[in-house]
């Protein structure tokens, strides 16, 4: 017995298993995405300096909430409150950085706090009661949105707080979310006429793209904390086993709601990331910033390979659509596009990504 | 598997279509792209489209028309960045969060690529941005201005239906409207989002319970429709004093039969059509005008409502 | 015979009004493949669930390896050595076998103070031990879903002995299988059973127990009927046991007085 194959399982072909891997679709997206852009809008701007550290930029910021919504929706749940938590972070901020003065550190380490903290009260909610996250969350997306707005009303009559940048002057901490590395590279690039300069202005010879973004840097950096997590630890395979099957995961002795709370904290903190460098970099808290990402971050996902029943998915796979993402919906701009048709291959794109994604799904459990 | 190959065929196939399209569209001539806030369920900018494209081609210029789809001023100045990436020769753009828009735009300043702010800020921010020049309406001095008529129209409690609380410029309207009445803001600004029927209804239910409200000023049509509805309603139309800011087909029709007092209107089309044609013949002739273009206040009563009513929604 | 491994000595569980076991006596011993019978309803499912420590008994003593036990919850009963593998509900068809193998076991080597799953030993140990079981794995990674529902129930007995299970519980699993892989089910009970392993194999299919069982135990409405030994009972007289116990007089004689 040990010795013979089964002669009914045949021999799966290379491409067989190669669609298997989450990250396919991904990868497949992204070379047709940069082909596609590269033949229609290669003049427009889009591959200079600037063009690609504006896409860059673009994707980065998905990437940072695709990682989190990435492994929580491998661990079977989602948040619909990312969106607003990035607009309550910020606001955070600007509360404790600019209305009440603390040192930019303190409020920035209170904000990921209490932010992880609301995280955790979604997740717990979630498995105290049983309920859909999609329902938990979505109370959330309301109640932080709510008081993101009601907040800055009653203490500063105004739904923007400014002045963020003035008040991290100096800070240790600040930078870290919003500082550039790399000038010198940048500025030497920039004397040898490889990118371009500014011609006129205070700025005058200065690179026009003058250094990468921490924003970059921490999407990178949480998209190689998620992916070697989700792969190469105890706790990754806690992750798919939460998501595959709650029940059998309980019954083989996993953390079930343990795995399930943390993920949801993670999600909080990268929704805090993304907060935290965008208003390092624009100065400013707004109620309405955040709007919507909840979703641009789970399309990301499900783009990315991710089943959205969770059980399934890939970290790199998440950074893969969430680079399609961020390229189509700036390359679209820069192609000439109407923007309103943003949308259009936006749904043609999910659409063909589910499709694909119930195919793999069917090879996987050899369903017929 | 072949039906896989097949969507992939047809979404590239899609795409391809859409892109040779707009490729085709492109006529010679200068660039200009003008970048607003508004989310795309705006419609008040639809003449904004509408002047830019008259003005294009009537100059011979190539225009096009950007905004952040939700209405995040954070993905505004990603758009900002990207037009300035893609080398036009002017961007004609509203200042709807300082903070956020001054780094930007005056990186595209600095690049040689003019700049003209319309619509929103103030002719201060536009200068320090190093802006051409500012073409619009201060919103402040509107809301003032529209205040000091109110109160001749004997208006001594009013409701201002605020639909963008999250921009603070439009509520500077309900600001200076309060201070052209003479009497405190207080909480007289009602945060009434932009759902139609949950506008009808917060108004429903704040005149019900504040009787002594006789003023309503509205910040716009999406707050403006719904706001009549709600006093036809409830029989207060034409009873309440009722001002609105900017003009729509709905609002028209209301100032027509009397639910409506007067329009404050700031003239749209002329903040979309005068840059282009500003920065048109600045690139080719060196000719700028020497000043802002205070595009409005003007107040649409009953009167010479023929030319709006024909062109509203679409010029006016 | 040796000692039992584990006594149930008069197991009561209530549920409110409901009296789900009535005072159900079970001995265990190791090596020996204990068929536990009885139609639906009979109370399998709640006597298997308080001997793997899910439910705590309302009256009665659990006696493991000669010490009595009191289980605060599953994890404990798992740690003691008690495994269930259950009908559903074991694996995740999504994860490959290797995954789910040692899923909550999972093998840890340290790399620079980190701690990461060492898939090279949890693939070389899957592998072997599938093997072992007669199952022949495109290779480690490949998924459970694509394994038939008697493959799986052996990966999931492989995973159990593999852990140091004493005691293992399988709840029916047979009753969704084809007649082949019903088989290959029987073949792996019977190698865990000469590993000196004790088996509960709860079923109602007369024919799959007489097959492996070693020793037969009836439930009918919460009792007992009997345990019988092999080449004792007929399955004809298994089965009119399980059917309502009407029977019991004339099967007295054939159960050598054991009720």
């Amino acid at each position: 017995m040990a010795d013979t194959t089964d002669e009914r399982i045949k021999e799966i072909s290379p491409l067989r298993r190669a669609l298997i891997r989450p990250e396919l679709g991904g990868m497949v997206g992204t070379v047709a995405v940069f082909t596609l852009f590269a033949l229609f809008a290669f003049d427009s701007g889009m591959f200079n300096s600037q063009g690609v550290m504006n896409w860059s930029i673009v994707s980065a910021q998905f990437m940072i909430i695709a990682v989190g919504a990435c492994l929580l929706m491998i661990a079977g749940e989602f948040d619909l409150s990312v969106g607003s938590m990035i607009g309550f972070a910020g606001m955070m901020i600007a509360v404790f950085g600019v209305v009440l003065a603390w040192p930019m550190w303190i409020a920035i380490l209170i904000t990921f706090v209490i932010c992880c903290a609301l995280g955790a009260l979604n997740g717990w909610i979630v498995v105290r009661t049983g309920l859909p996250s999609f329902i938990v969350t979505l109370a959330f997306l309301f109640i932080l949105r709510g008081f993101t707005i009601y907040i800055p009303q009653t203490i500063e009559r105004k739904t923007i707080i400014g002045g963020i940048r003035d008040a991290a002057e100096g800070d240790w901490l600040a930078p870290i979310f919003g500082g550039k590395i790399g000038q010198p590279i940048f500025q030497w690039l920039g004397d040898m006429g490889v990118i371009g300069v500014f011609e006129r202005g205070t700025r005058a010879g200065e690179p026009v793209v003058d250094g990468i973004p921490m924003l970059i840097v921490w999407a990178i950096a949480l998209i190689i904390f998620g992916h070697i997590l989700l792969t190469r630890t105890r706790f990754g395979n806690w992750i798919f086993a939460a998501g595959g099957d709650a029940e059998a995961a309980r019954n083989s002795g996993v953390p079930v709601n343990k795995v399930k709370v943390l993920m949801f904290m993670f999600t909080a903190f990268c929704a805090t990331v993304f907060a935290v460098c965008q208003v390092m970099e624009f100065g400013s808290a707004g109620a309405d910033r955040g709007l919507l990402k909840e979703f641009e971050a789970i399309i990301a996902v499900v783009i990315g390979g991710a089943l959205l029943t969770g059980g399934y998915g890939s970290v790199i796979g998440a950074a893969l659509g969430a680079l399609i993402f961020g390229v189509v919906q700036q390359g679209l701009f820069f192609a000439g596009v109407e923007s309103s048709l943003f949308r259009v291959f936006l749904g043609v794109i999910l659409l063909f990504a589910v499709i694909l994604n119930t195919y793999i799904r069917r090879i996987i459990t050899g369903e017929r | 598997m072949t039906s896989l190959m097949k969507n992939l065929a047809l979404a590239t196939a899609v795409a391809a279509a859409s892109f040779t399209v707009a490729q085709t569209a492109a006529a010679e001539g200068e660039k200009y792209i003008l970048v607003s806030h508004a989310p795309d369920s705006d419609t008040w900018w639809n003449t904004i489209k509408n002047g830019i494209a008259l003005a294009g081609e009537q100059v011979g210029a190539e225009v096009e028309y950007r905004n952040p789809p939700t209405g995040d001023i954070a993905d505004m100045a990603r758009i900002i960045e990207q037009a300035t990436a893609s080398g036009p020769d002017g961007i004609i753009t509203t200042l709807a969060d300082f903070d956020v828009l001054k780094g930007p735009i005056s990186a595209a300043v600095d690049q040689g690529i003019d700049v003209i702010i319309m619509n929103t800020g103030t002719p201060e921010q536009a200068r320090e941005i190093g802006a051409l020049m500012y073409v619009g309406q201060p919103e402040y001095d509107a809301g003032y201005a529209a205040g000091l008529r109110a109160k001749d129209e004997g208006v001594t409690n009013f409701l201002c239906v605020n639909h963008a609380i999250q921009q603070p410029t439009v509520g500077e309207r309900c600001r200076g409207y309060a201070d052209g009445l003479g009497i405190d803001l207080g909480d007289s600004m009602m945060d009434s989002g932009t759902d139609p029927s949950e506008i009808k209804n917060k108004v429903l239910a704040y005149l019900s319970a504040n009787p002594d409200v006789d003023g309503i000023l509205t910040l716009g049509p999406v707050s403006a429709d719904p706001t009549i509805a709600a006093l036809q309603e409830n029989g207060m139309a034409g009873d309440i004093h009722f001002g609105t800011f900017d003009l729509g087909e709905e609002i028209v029709k209301g100032i027509k039969d009397g639910t409506i007092n007067w329009g404050i209107d700031q003239q749209p089309f002329l903040q979309a059509y005068m840059p282009v044609v500003i920065l048109a013949n600045w690139d080719r002739y060196g000719v700028l005008p020497g000043n802002n273009i205070n595009s409005g206040p003007g107040f649409v009563t009953k009167d010479a409502l023929a030319k709006v009513e024909e062109f509203a929604g679409e010029f006016r | 015979m040796a000692d039992p491994i584990i006594q149930m000595k008069d197991i009561q569980k209530h549920f409110g009004s409901v009296i789900a076991l009535a005072g159900v006596s079970v001995d265990v011993f190791p090596g020996e493949c204990h068929c536990l019978l009885g139609d639906n309803g009979a109370g399998k499912s709640t006597f298997i669930k308080t001997m793997s420590g899910v439910h705590k008994p309302t009256s009665g003593e659990i006696i493991f390896e000669g010490q009595p036990l009191d289980f605060a919850d599953p994890r404990d009963a798992m740690a003691a050595g008690i495994a269930t593998v259950h009908q559903h509900l074991s694996m995740i068809p999504l994860m490959s076998v290797s995954r789910n193998f040692f899923m909550g076991n999972e093998p840890m080597k340290k790399i620079a103070g980190i701690s990461f799953f060492d898939h090279d030993y949890a693939n070389r140990v899957t592998m072997e031990e599938m093997r072992k079981m007669g199952i022949n794995l495109r290779g480690p990674d490949q998924a459970v879903g694509t394994l038939s529902g008697g493959e799986r129930q052996t990966v999931a007995i492989a995973r159990a002995v593999h852990f140091g299970a004493k005691v293992l519980i399988l709840d029916e699993p047979t009753s969704a299988l084809g007649v082949r892989q019903t088989a290959n089910v029987l073949a792996t009970i019977d190698t865990v059973r000469k590993q000196g392993i004790a088996v509960v194999f709860i079923t109602h299919n007369v024919r799959h127990a007489m097959a492996v069982g070693d020793r037969f135990t009836v439930l009918n409405r919460g009792q007992t009927l009997g345990t019988a030994v092999r080449g004792e009972i007929t399955p004809e007289e298994l089965q009119d046991m399980m059917a309502g116990g009407q029977e019991m007089v004339k099967l007295e004689g054939s159960l050598g007085g054991t009720v």
